[in-house]
């Protein structure tokens, strides 16, 4: 049976195995922990990082990585809050199309360094890192926008109840970022161009012999992640607010760990924007439910953290690595007893 | 009737000075498997690259279909039906088989529908004649499948023209069948099939005619019922052509220091026995894939043997790293000088310095520049390395200056057994002599050589004695005196094969 379920589908099915697993314990360990308002938390707060993280998951799957769009998210913000607080009569889609189109500016940027001029990805987008960021400093004049400024239905959207399951609420923010998600894995499992995104991080020679234009693809890559990174801007303004030059620092490195957590491979050519979403989730999970676990004082969260990604991403290899061996061995077997018979 | 689909008229090709081929002419009819053979280095590949695209010639025209044309690249190559296939596949590894036969086919629009995918691909493959689940990931095919899955994709893009370049030099002997019958099926169905092999046995098999060049030059295209294979080696190593080294006296003494038995690393060669004496050159020859440079590896502990016996300088070894067996007085050469063998970008000192670093310290642990200079110095004077300094980064020589750089680093250890990986590949004639001398200089020292070469009329002029590998396996081990290069040949392509 094991042996019909592709790798892919095995990986999330894994996943989700641990998501469980860590919910069980936790909730052995904390009073009061499985109930509506843990889901909730995390799902509100996961709303941005699915949005970041699907979009690192596009440029991994490249065989490169976008380390400035924690900067690209905390820029967006910014220039949109100023933006409706002086023009406080933009429509709500102008306002977010304005976001997606500027995050997807600073992609062109990344994208053209690295599929066009040919500078490896870690190198440009951490030089973009700081730049971005000095941007915003430089363009915010060290002032913060402040939620008084920023209209109510702004404010009110990431919080607006869509609709409710018993106890969980499914809120405006957590909902917009699912169907995203969805709607991007959608595209990667069936139209036929995403499938180059694959190519071209498999095998990267082989797919420049098949005729892929990679370079075009690894730029189109890093733009869809400015965009998604844009969007993930939006959202941040909404739910906080109260936005200043450090917003989104960070966000970069915790979206390359809920990538990789989800099983995208670092060194491209496979992974699953679902995984990546359920990555995000574990990783927010497990930090939420420290800060409410005694026996861990505050200043270890971080590295239970790190240690819970070390471990999963080495158990992945792993375990993946033994199943290859094993389906190998098997199909030998197989193709023996075909032989004799 | 054979239509001829591609013909290539009187081709030749310079790589700056370099003659690769001279005036090749060579016709590809449909329906029709068509060998080429030639010794290594020929110009078989520089034919392919002719062919799909990726060089264009020098002078000569081609014909595609009686018409004149220009083959622009290897997309202009791919879309005028012209694929070629290597040893190693070009599979992408983290897609499914139907993924993969249809990477580049936008026929059913921009919606994929992976169930009517897998059937397409189900049909292709079945055309191949092998049995193949086109849902498996890439990944855990076999090399024969994934070869498949190549010529699986070179059908569904209407493939006319067939390139195998030595398709089958890394299977096993039943996944090799398959892979001819593949070529045969697809010549059935009337597609031009250029078959590039060093196994003799199987182009007699399945070639229809056989094409043979030597030196970049066509020497014969023939059918394969007038072929036989003692008149096709003749012909591949030709005759009479200059003998440009002479064999020096042998400096052999009676004292062995390398003694191998049944030395074997399983799946890649086996059974490997041989003596080497002290002052004495053994040659190790044989084609592509005879898995001589792994039999190298093994001794200077690269990838540890899994069974044998190595005894070295009368005592039992087993080295698990290049360490261990530096240490114990071997060195290694590499074919491969810019993957295993200098630092590029690094100075020509700091290159000689770089294996014996130790004795270069001061008593501190600092290096000590003047001794290094010193050394480097030395060795630039005595191998005559053209170059403007010491400083100078080896990068910027010439590929036979930056050889003795290489060999000058491995001399300053003063090692016992030196094994030398092609250490002629790619350099000038010139050079090539130079570093004759320095191979003979040190065997007449005490030292012993080992010497990988695929250049024939080396080995006849270096070795006292030649061992013949082919496909992992120990095929003889000839003395100076009874070797020419046919019998090297014959042995090499498994035509003859000694009990030893």
């Amino acid at each position: 049976m094991l042996s019909r379920i592709p790798p892919q589908t095995l990986r999330i099915l894994a996943l989700l195995f641990v998501l469980v697993a860590v919910l069980l314990f936790f909730s052995t360990q904390v009073p009061n922990y499985l109930n509506g308002r843990l889901f909730n938390r995390i799902s509100s707060s996961v709303a941005i990082m699915a949005l970041i993280a699907c979009g690192q998951t596009l440029v991994i799957l490249t065989r490169n990585i976008d380390l400035s769009i924690g900067s690209v998210v905390g820029f967006v913000a910014f220039a949109t809050g100023s933006l409706i607080t002086h023009s406080p009569d933009i429509p709500p889609l102008v306002l977010a199309a304005y976001s997606i189109l500027l995050g997807a500016c600073f992609g062109v940027v990344n994208g053209f360094f690295v599929a066009y001029a040919r500078v490896p990805s870690i190198i440009v987008t951490l030089g973009t890192m700081a730049l971005f960021r000095s941007a915003l400093v430089e363009y915010s004049d060290a002032k913060s926008i402040t939620t008084n400024n920023l209209p109510t239905w702004l404010v009110e959207f990431p919080n607006t109840q869509l609709f409710t399951i018993g106890t969980f609420q499914f809120r405006a923010a957590f909902v917009v970022a699912i169907l995203v998600v969805i709607a991007v894995h959608i595209t990667l499992s069936r139209v036929r161009p995403a499938r180059k995104l694959y190519a071209v991080g498999s095998n990267p020679e082989a797919a420049e012999m098949s005729g892929i234009n990679s370079k075009l693809v690894i730029f189109f890559a890093f733009v869809s992640a400015g965009a998604l990174a844009g969007l993930a801007g939006f959202m941040f303004l909404a739910r906080f607010g109260t936005i200043t030059v450090v917003a989104g620092l960070g966000f970069e490195l915790k979206s390359v760990a809920a990538a990789v957590v989800g099983g995208v491979n670092i060194f491209g050519g496979s992974g699953s924007v679902i995984g990546a979403l359920i990555g995000a989730v574990l990783i927010d999970l497990i930090d939420m439910s420290l800060v409410r676990w005694q026996l861990v004082s505050e200043f270890w969260r971080e590295a239970v953290l790190g240690s819970l990604i070390l471990l999963s991403v080495a158990a992945d290899a792993i375990l993946m690595r033994r199943l290859v061996k094993w389906r190998v061995s098997r199909e030998k077997k197989d193709a023996k007893l075909e032989v004799q018979a | 009737m054979p239509q001829p689909i591609l013909r290539l008229n009187s081709i030749s090709k310079y790589f700056g000075m370099t003659k690769a081929l001279s005036a090749m002419s060579i016709t590809l009819n449909s329906g029709e498997v068509h060998a080429i053979v030639g010794e290594n280095g020929a110009g078989k590949s520089t034919i392919i690259k002719i062919m799909t695209g990726i060089h264009q010639p020098t002078s000569g025209t081609i014909e595609l279909d009686g018409k004149a044309s220009i083959i622009t690249g290897p997309q202009a190559a791919r879309e005028a039906g012209i694929v070629a296939i290597y040893q190693e596949p070009m599979v992408f590894p983290d897609l499914d088989v139907a993924e993969n036969i249809f990477i580049s086919d936008n026929s059913d629009g921009l919606l994929m529908r992976p169930s009517e995918q897998r059937k397409r691909a189900s049909a292709l493959i079945k055309r191949i004649g092998i049995k193949l689940d086109p849902s498996r990931i890439a990944s855990g095919l076999t090399l024969a499948e994934q070869q498949a899955v190549e010529i699986a994709r070179a059908l569904s893009q209407d493939v006319r023209v067939l390139i195998m370049d030595e398709p089958t030099a890394s299977l096993s002997a039943h996944e090799a069948g398959q892979l001819r019958k593949i070529a045969q099926n697809l010549a059935g169905q009337g597609v031009a099939v250029v078959y590039i092999s060093h196994r003799l046995e199987e182009i007699f098999e399945i070639s229809d005619r056989v094409t043979v060049i030597r030196d970049g030059s066509h020497i014969s295209t023939k059918p394969i019922a007038e072929v036989t294979s003692d008149g096709m080696i003749t012909e591949m190593v030709g005759r009479g052509f200059s003998k440009y080294f002479e064999k020096a006296a042998s400096t052999t003494r009676d004292e062995v220091i390398l003694e191998v038995r049944n030395l074997t690393l399983e799946g890649v060669f086996e059974n490997i026995s041989f003596d080497l004496h002290r002052g004495e050159v053994l040659c190790m020859a044989g084609l592509v894939g005879a898995r001589r440079t792994d039999v190298a590896l093994a001794l200077f502990g690269v990838m540890p043997p899994t069974s044998g016996v190595v005894k070295f300088k009368g005592q039992t070894t087993k080295f698990t790293t290049p360490r261990a067996a530096i240490e114990a007085g071997i060195a290694y050469v590499s074919e491969d000088r810019r993957k295993l063998g200098l630092a590029m970008p690094m100075a020509i000192k700091s290159n000689v310095s770089i294996v014996t670093l130790d004795d270069f310290l001061s008593p501190l642990g600092l290096l000590k520049g003047e001794k290094e200079r010193k050394a480097a110095r030395h060795f630039v004077d005595s191998l005559n390395i053209r170059t403007p300094d010491v400083e100078t980064p080896v990068g910027m020589l010439s590929g036979g200056n930056q050889q003795k750089v290489m060999l000058a680093k491995w001399l300053n250890l003063n090692p016992d057994l030196f094994i030398f990986d092609e250490p002629t590949r790619g350099i000038d004639i010139g050079a090539k002599a130079e570093v004759h001398d320095l191979i003979r200089s040190v065997t007449a020292k005490g030292g012993s050589a080992l010497l990988i070469s695929s250049d024939l009329p080396e080995v006849l002029a270096m070795g006292d004695r030649i061992l013949v590998m082919r496909e992992g396996h120990q095929m003889s081990i000839l003395k100076h005196s009874e070797a020419t290069q046919e019998s090297i040949m014959l042995h090499a392509t498994g035509q003859r094969q000694e009990t030893i």
